[in-house]
């Protein structure tokens, strides 16, 4: 993985992220019509000093469909192939069971990778997400499938993540408070022809009704060992 | 004028039109966040007939003051139901 360039593998790391409400993790929770959540990402991998910039959009088509945006942006080192692939899903939830506590929906993905570079070919991708909210934990687990095209090797990714709200343990009678989330999650990032590397992941949320503030570390259970910081920053509109 | 007012009358016996200056509380499943209580007040606050709205996620329901004309009860279902949520029982507050 390390010998492969920058703008090519990083994309099968960190692909389309908007509105997921784990650090990694997709979600199967809303984006209201007409709405939209943008997020900026900020990841350091501490073992080779390497940043990047993420960028996501979702857009509300409905209450059940949404457009997921992402594109990847090398802030360091310089050198070319600086801009990764444009990761674009649609997501369709297809079922959905809300309850007075939560919810649990189960969306179907699927989209294409639009190459970033002439020198790199596009790629097809599809999967599903799952959320269940009760109380103060939420589950998310999705999969997703890419299928590359001429010589882009195929991939895939999972990941299962649990969020936990740390404050407050009770909401007030009206309005809302800003909350305290933790973030566990595992992951795994497979392309063809080489080992899945498998992640953990560790994070903390401040989430406000209008914007998100979140943090991170990630780090291989297996393979490069490497180890990465997440920040981030989310609006919704 | 007279058609204004038998068309008035004739909503509010379906029950879908409230009263003017009324307040409601409609039940809402499925809400899990401050992004959830965001998108449903945005939404709910652009509404022509709504004064106010504000959601609680401890009683998950919405409280809405309508304005002169009341408050036109399907299309509050419908936009809650846009915003991703589910509504449920509608009840009329006597604030006085």
């Amino acid at each position: 993985m390390k010998n492969k360039p920058l703008a090519v593998a990083l994309p099968l790391l960190f692909p389309a992220l908007a509105h997921a409400m784990g650090l990694r993790a997709f979600v199967a929770l809303p984006v209201d019509k007409g709405g939209s959540v943008a997020r900026l990402q900020i990841e350091r991998n501490l073992d080779d000093d390497s940043n990047l910039a993420v960028a996501n959009l979702a857009l509300g088509i409905s209450a059940k469909q949404a457009i997921l945006l992402g594109l990847p942006y090398r802030l360091s080192p310089a050198g070319t192939g600086r801009v990764g692939d444009l990761g674009l899903l649609y997501r369709h939830i297809v079922w959905q069971n809300d309850f007075a506590n939560g919810t649990r929906r189960i969306g179907l993905l699927g989209g294409v990778v639009v190459p970033g570079d002439s020198g790199r070919n596009p790629a097809l991708q599809a999967g599903l997400v799952s959320t269940w909210y009760r109380n103060r934990h939420e589950w998310d687990i999705d999969l997703l499938y890419r299928a590359g095209l001429g010589q882009r090797p195929d991939s895939g990714r999972y990941d299962l993540s649990w969020q936990y709200r740390l404050s407050p343990a009770n909401y007030p009678d009206w309005g809302v408070t800003a909350e305290w989330n933790s973030v566990l999650e595992l992951g795994g990032r497979w392309t063809q022809g080489a080992q899945t590397i498998h992640q953990v992941t560790l994070g903390l949320q401040w989430i406000h009704p209008r914007w998100v503030l979140e943090g991170g570390i990630v780090r291989d259970i297996n393979g490069p060992d490497e180890t990465h910081l997440l920040l981030s920053t989310r609006m919704h509109f | 004028m007279m058609n204004k007012i038998l068309l008035l009358l004739f909503t509010s016996l379906l029950g879908t039109q409230g009263n003017a200056g009324e307040v409601v509380e409609i039940d809402i499943h499925g809400m899990t966040c401050g992004f959830c209580v965001d998108a449903v007040q945005r939404n709910l606050r652009k509404l022509p007939d709504v004064e106010k709205a504000e959601v609680s996620l401890k009683r998950k329901k919405v409280r809405i003051h309508a304005r002169d004309d009341g408050v036109d009860l399907d299309r509050v279902r419908k936009t809650i139901l846009d915003a991703g949520f589910t509504p449920l029982d509608v009840e009329r507050i006597d604030e006085k």
